[in-house]
């Protein structure tokens, strides 16, 4: 028998293997899907760690994917011959900032007074992208070239899209695994600990406060990472990076791919970006099949679809107990 | 001195407006404990009806009257069959909820009045003009405010002078009690919800004339009603008073002394609450 810790490590092995061979595979179209399934998996994953681990929910997560587009796209515009590398280094140092000291106002309150904060915080920072023409371009966004990538030896060629692809996959995915791992440390246990009893915790001599304003620091950071591969990707950014839709989106990703377990965003973003690809050839009212979906989730699987397959390996397994959910549904209220 | 009373009373229309929209808010969030995202998004169902209404028959009276009732209608539904159900599992589930119906409606709305502003065009006596102290000033940003206090002062009345208002507040504190001693309970919440949609359906109908009616209409109403119950308290009717007043001004006064810092002029008196006082001016201590 191998262990549960084996058998999850040879899964991501498998993922990554499965990852090299895409191109060979599929479609050119598809690949751009991919990519972007890769990128927003890691902001699904960073707003789960919010949602699902900290019962934190949040409305404002875009203002970070945002703000990491932008700074990308501006200071590729801005700094000529900056490289691939610090530019998203420079979105990284923003976003962490912008966490720490947002986090710093927002996390004074809980639950409902979080959620809304977070979303005027949102709108705060929307409203300054809209208005402020000269930097960000206002309504109609910035266009930028992907710059080429020197690994020192070498330089590789950016402009096509299979390269750029590998970039996000070695990035991105050991991101997305460093995330997993994040999640087994003592870090990211306190998290989990904090949600189920705040006060035993603080009890035994944690300070919370700190704990969550480091993991909202972390989940910015990381936001800000995808919304730099983001722009990255689609050579391209408008102020929707940064609107309430795009909150909106990572929340329906999350939540129906199910914030009860670590995987069930990524899972959620892969399902999320293929059904819309699908419903918006059908219908232009695609959002609003998007909304019908999540209501009928939270009203009847509020798991997402984690839950469905944990249940259906249960059935098989014959041990429906035995995978609890890592990150349980609930916050205490 | 005209200028600055013109703007002045532009201040109070707008106030009256986010008052109305945050009573209801707050509202439910006091009694309930459910912060409804779906307020605005119901608020903007109350123009849109309105304005259909408005086409169809040409009496706004007859809009304040019905569209109210039909949000209320809608509030009762929401309440009854997907707010009570998803109760069980927490709040968390609760604000997901509202923000995917808001969501829904929002979508629903492009989707039969189209993704472009509609006019509300008043005739008559509320369409014209009044010379109020020497200036010209329209009768309808007039009837805005007069709308405000009105409302303002039935909720307090009824919140603090009638046996309802007793028995709300009794539920709020300890429902199982009040639950126990015959009043039903999950009712009373039924009742308290439908009541805070139709309040968002009349600060709906009552916008329709004084901003454009548009699919956009709901977020942007939604952040003013936030901040003002950020700056107000979370739950607090008084509260909800002085800061709807504080950001009504705040905003016509931004426009005329600070044109460009004049939107992030209410985010700057947000954070300064936040600082100060993070329970907001007449918030309670969490």
């Amino acid at each position: 028998m191998i262990s549960q810790k084996k058998a999850s490590y040879l899964l991501i092995a498998a993922l990554f293997a499965l990852g090299v061979l895409m191109p060979f595979v599929i479609k050119k179209y598809q690949l751009n899907m991919l990519t972007e399934i890769i990128v927003f998996a890691l902001y699904a994953v960073s707003y789960n760690l919010l949602l699902g681990y900290a019962g934190l929910l949040s409305f404002g997560h875009a203002m970070f994917f945002g703000m990491g587009a932008f700074t990308v796209a501006v200071s590729l515009i801005h700094i000529p011959g900056l490289s691939m590398w610090n530019a998203v280094l420079l979105a990284l140092v923003m976003t962490t900032a912008v966490g720490f000291i947002t986090g710093g106002f927002l996390l004074r309150h809980k639950g409902a007074y979080f959620a809304l904060l977070t979303l005027a915080f949102n709108s705060l920072f929307y409203a300054v992208a809209t208005k402020w023409h000269k930097i960000t371009g206002g309504d109609d966004g910035l266009s930028i070239t992907r710059p080429d990538l020197h690994l020192g030896f070498t330089t590789v060629k950016m402009a096509g899209l299979t390269n750029f692809y590998y970039v996000t996959l070695v990035v991105i995915g050991a991101v997305i695994v460093f995330c997993w791992y994040f999640t087994k440390t003592a870090m990211g246990q306190t998290v989990l600990l904090m949600r189920e009893n705040e006060e035993r915790m603080k009890f035994l001599g944690y300070d919370t406060n700190i704990s969550r304003l480091i993991l909202f620091t972390f989940t910015g950071a990381l936001a800000g990472l995808a919304g730099a591969f983001y722009t990255l990707h689609f050579q391209f950014v408008s102020q929707s990076a940064i609107s309430v839709d795009m909150t909106t989106t990572v929340l329906l990703m999350t939540f129906v791919g199910g914030t009860g377990t670590f995987w069930g965003p990524i899972l959620g973003a892969f399902v999320y970006i293929i059904v819309q690809n699908y419903l918006s050839d059908i219908t232009d009212r695609w959002p609003l099949f998007m909304g019908l979906i999540f209501i009928v989730m939270v009203l009847l699987i509020p798991g997402g679809i984690s839950q469905i397959i944990l249940a259906i390996r249960g059935l098989f397994s014959g041990k429906g107990g035995r995978d609890k959910p890592v990150a349980a549904e609930e916050s205490p209220s | 001195m005209s200028e600055v009373s013109v703007f002045f009373l532009h201040g109070l229309a707008y106030a009256g407006l986010l008052f109305l929209v945050s009573a209801g808010l707050t509202l439910v969030f006091g009694m309930m404990n459910v912060l409804n995202f779906a307020h605005a998004a119901m608020y903007m169902l109350g123009a849109y009806f309105s304005f259909s209404l408005l086409q169809a028959t040409g009496q706004f009276w007859l809009c304040l009257l019905i569209c109210p009732l039909l949000l209320f209608i809608i509030g009762a539904l929401v309440e009854r069959f997907l707010l009570r159900r998803v109760h069980v599992y927490g709040h968390l589930h609760e604000l997901l909820l509202t923000f995917g119906l808001a969501y829904i409606i929002t979508e629903l709305v492009k989707w039969i009045w189209g993704n472009f502003p509609q006019a509300v065009n008043l005739g008559g006596f509320l369409g014209g003009t009044v010379e109020l102290f020497g200036i010209i000033y329209p009768v309808y940003r007039i009837f805005i405010f007069v709308c405000a206090v009105f409302v303002g002062t039935a909720m307090a009345l009824i919140l603090y002078k009638t046996r309802l208002g007793i028995i709300l507040r009794a539920a709020v504190n300890d429902n199982e009690m009040v639950n126990a001693l015959g009043f039903n309970v999950p009712l009373v919440f039924t009742g308290v919800f439908a009541f805070g949609a139709a309040l968002s359906g009349l600060a709906g109908v009552i916008a329709g004339p004084l901003l454009t009616t548009y699919p956009g209409m709901a977020h942007e109403i939604l952040i003013d009603a936030f901040v003002v119950i950020v700056v107000g308290g979370f739950g607090s009717l008084g509260g909800a008073v002085v800061a709807s007043l504080l950001i009504g001004e705040l905003q016509s006064f931004g426009v005329l002394l600070f044109p460009k810092l004049s939107l992030a002029l209410v985010y700057m008196l947000m954070a300064a609450v936040l600082i100060i006082k993070p329970s907001g001016l007449f918030g309670e201590k969490q």
